[in-house]
């Protein structure tokens, strides 16, 4: 199924999910229903201030019902995510519906329990399932991210437009040994922000000067964040994860000093085309005697730039043959050259020897065509 | 004022008296850590999670207690880290001398008593009527330790008596035992881990408590005369606050003890499942719930004097029973004593027929 999205050569290097553990702060939101639902029940019937609910049978629901909103409004707080107090406020809802459409007000005590066990239980399925249409894949050339129960959301990132990465781990994952990856890409996929606002007012005075100040203030901070479909969210085993992202995104991303080499070389491409067009020019304009020279004398200045030796160069090229284009373009070769010198200096060794041993070829493949 | 006879044993034997009986509470606290860790180490190959969780409560609560020495000597917390691997408390002004030594004080001690006193805090409320102090009427030695023996054991009365009638159904009671057995799992100070040199043992923990105090020899004086100063004055003002002084630390090494003792059977439950069939691992936990379930349900309509004892007794019976049960069947394949012939037949890949060999 899942070879079927691959590209020609792709090979598989992981197949991931998120761990059972990693979507506790969800779970989270469940077990308290659960807990409450019992403790409510509890203080109501057994404990020692169960006579303070026996007046009206209402009292339980209330108290119920205050809390699970009140702790709904302080996780939305902490989370910012208004979602959480608009879900117990649905837990709610459901409860008080339920009791007015099946007559149930005299079975209040027995009701929220069970109540809360129930919608507790259908929450861990919703997560459960949630966690298990995540599906992540690692390639040799890039990660695949998967998500969503009812809407299918898909995020492809290539090694190579990784800008940056972000790992975390929380307590739970450091126990059970599973952390999130967040890729951030060229273009800031994976960058969110932190909003936090202040406000505050203050009224002095109603009757006298009815004065009313008011002070607010935001801050946003830059943080890596993104929905669990577009990271690779609480991933197992973490460490070897992120070893293995890492280790592909450095045989993707080129390094500064290859990067300058692509430049270079880009630049030597461009002055050899412009040297050939000249010589098709010169052919063309020139009779073909004079022409041979010119060529004979240039494949020892070739040579000679092989051999650094740019001091030589100068007494050998007869500059009034040639065009003042073509002398142009000479100068910007020995700039180039020089420019690559400088380059191979602060290039590390291995490259060096590298680049040594492909110098080597070149010009002894040069030399059998000579 | 009482009349304090002037002799040795008033002066000095009723002095060491309430001390000793710590230092020897706070070693027996010390054997019982290290059982444990023995435990937990014979568990870690299977249960790595489980043991970095124990270890994440121990770095916890002893980073807490070196942030609480900090503060305690003004040098402030610059920054405060705890991870499952170690934790790290940097002061914003390093301090030398005396208030150095404080700090490494609650470094060292402070993960023995802090946490257990914080728990002992919680059982004031949870437990009641345990806490209870002799008033000494003719300063000896010998009175001295029975008072302190006498709070130490009304208070284990109290708080065993509450364990063994502990209501299940009670969220207070059920919070107050989780809280006691995180304590239990983090008491102890050091790691547990795969590699030797990171199993640090009882005397690693004795070795560097003895450094620090040899250390500075005139600091342990100065204690000694503080405390002598702090019996003399509790004699003219209240006889019986010295004593109770040390009490306190009595009933912390034995809070520790307690909620160490209540984590064996959990470590011993879990080291049984590591016996049973892989998919079954989870019957003796859910038989936990559902035994003390149904008995406590069996005791709504039949009620007697003991029913939170009782069903706490049919859930512990219950969860051996169905252990051994699940162990022996892996074991002995379905309680024979011989294997099966169909596993005999896969071993050895030859079917075997009722013809006996002709040869």
């Amino acid at each position: 199924m899942v070879k079927k999205e691959l590209l020609k050569n792709e090979q598989i290097e992981r197949l991931l999910s998120p761990h059972p553990l990693s979507f506790m702060k969800l779970q989270a939101l469940s077990i308290f229903v659960i807990v409450w639902g019992i403790m409510v029940w509890w203080l109501t019937n057994s404990s020692e201030y169960a006579n303070m609910f026996s007046g009206n049978i209402w009292y339980r629901l209330i108290l119920w019902g205050l809390v699970l909103l009140f702790v709904g409004v302080i996780a939305s707080l902490v989370a910012i995510q208004w979602i959480i107090f608009f879900l117990y406020l649905g837990v709610f809802a459901g409860a008080l519906g339920l009791i007015f459409w099946q007559h149930w007000e005299k079975d209040i005590a027995l009701f929220i329990p069970l109540y809360s066990i129930t919608v507790s239980l259908v929450g861990f399925l919703i997560v459960e399932l949630y966690r298990r249409s995540h599906k992540y894949i690692i390639t040799d050339l890039r990660i695949i991210f998967k998500g969503g129960i009812f809407t299918k959301r898909e995020r492809t990132i290539r090694y190579d437009k990784i800008a940056d990465i972000d790992a975390k781990q929380g307590i739970l994952g450091q126990i059970f040994g599973f952390g999130t990856i967040i890729p951030v890409s060229e273009s800031g996929f994976g960058l969110g922000s932190d909003k936090t606002m202040a406000a505050g007012g203050v009224e002095v005075g109603i009757k006298k000067a009815r004065l009313f100040g008011f002070a607010g203030g935001g801050k946003e901070v830059q943080t890596p964040i993104a929905r669990s479909y577009y990271e690779l969210h609480g991933v197992y085993p973490y460490k070897d994860v992120k070893q293995l992202v890492e280790n592909l995104l450095q045989t993707h991303v080129p390094t500064q000093y290859q990067k300058e080499q692509i430049e270079v070389e880009k630049q030597q491409v461009d002055i050899q085309t412009q040297m050939r067009d000249l010589l098709h020019k010169q052919m063309s304009e020139t009779p073909r005697r004079k022409v041979g020279k010119q060529t004979i004398e240039e494949e020892p200045e070739e040579e000679e730039r092989e051999e650094e030796n740019t001091s030589m160069k100068k007494t050998f090229i007869p500059e009034d043959i040639y065009q003042p284009a073509q002398v142009d373009i000479q100068q910007q070769m020995k700039e180039l050259l020089k420019k690559q010198k400088t380059a191979r200096v602060l290039q590390p060794e291995e490259n060096i020897e590298e680049e040594i041993e492909e110098e080597d070829d070149s010009e002894h493949e040069r030399k059998k065509g000579t | 004022m009482t009349t304090v006879p002037l002799n040795i044993d008033s002066l000095v034997g009723a002095v060491l008296a309430p001390i000793l009986g710590v230092v020897f509470f706070w070693f027996l606290q010390l054997i019982f850590i290290e059982i444990q860790k023995r435990m937990l180490s014979k568990l870690h190959h299977h249960h790595e999670a489980f043991c970095r969780f124990t270890n994440y409560i121990g770095i916890l609560f002893q980073t807490i207690c070196q942030a609480l020495g900090y503060t305690v000597t003004r040098s402030g917390i610059a920054s405060f880290q705890v991870t499952v691997n170690y934790g790290e408390v940097q002061p914003k002004k390093e301090k030398t001398g005396v208030l150095e030594w404080i700090t490494r004080s609650f470094l060292l001690f402070g993960p023995f008593f802090i946490p257990s006193g914080l728990v002992l805090l919680a059982s004031y409320f949870v437990i009641g009527k345990g806490f209870v102090f002799l008033i000494p009427v003719h300063f000896t030695f010998v009175e001295s330790l029975t008072g302190f023996v006498v709070s130490l054991s009304t208070f284990a009365n109290k708080f065993v008596s509450f364990l063994v009638t502990i209501d299940l159904f009670n969220p207070i009671h059920v919070g107050f035992l989780f809280v006691l057995l995180f304590l239990g799992f983090g008491i102890r100070p050091s790691y547990i881990g795969e590699k030797r040199k990171e199993k640090i043992d009882i005397l690693h923990d004795l070795m560097l408590i003895k450094d620090h105090l040899v250390e500075k020899p005139l600091y342990i004086l100065a204690i000694a005369c503080i405390i002598y100063m702090f019996y003399l004055l509790s004699l003219f003002l209240n006889p019986m606050v010295y004593v109770g002084f040390f009490s306190i630390f009595g009933w912390m090494s034995l809070t520790a003890i307690i909620a160490l003792l209540i984590t064996y059977p959990v470590l011993i439950l879990i080291k049984a499942t590591d016996e049973i069939r892989t998919h079954w691992k989870i019957i003796p936990f859910i038989t936990l719930v559902v035994s003390y379930v149904i008995a406590r349900v069996f005791f709504i309509y039949y009620s007697t004097k003991q029913d939170e004892s009782i069903s706490l007794l049919v859930m512990i019976l219950s969860i051996t029973f169905i252990t051994i049960l699940l162990i022996k069947y892996k074991k002995t394949n379905r309680f024979k004593t011989a294997p099966k012939m169909k596993h005999m037949r896969i071993a050895d890949g030859k079917k075997r027929t009722s013809k006996k060999r002709t040869d």
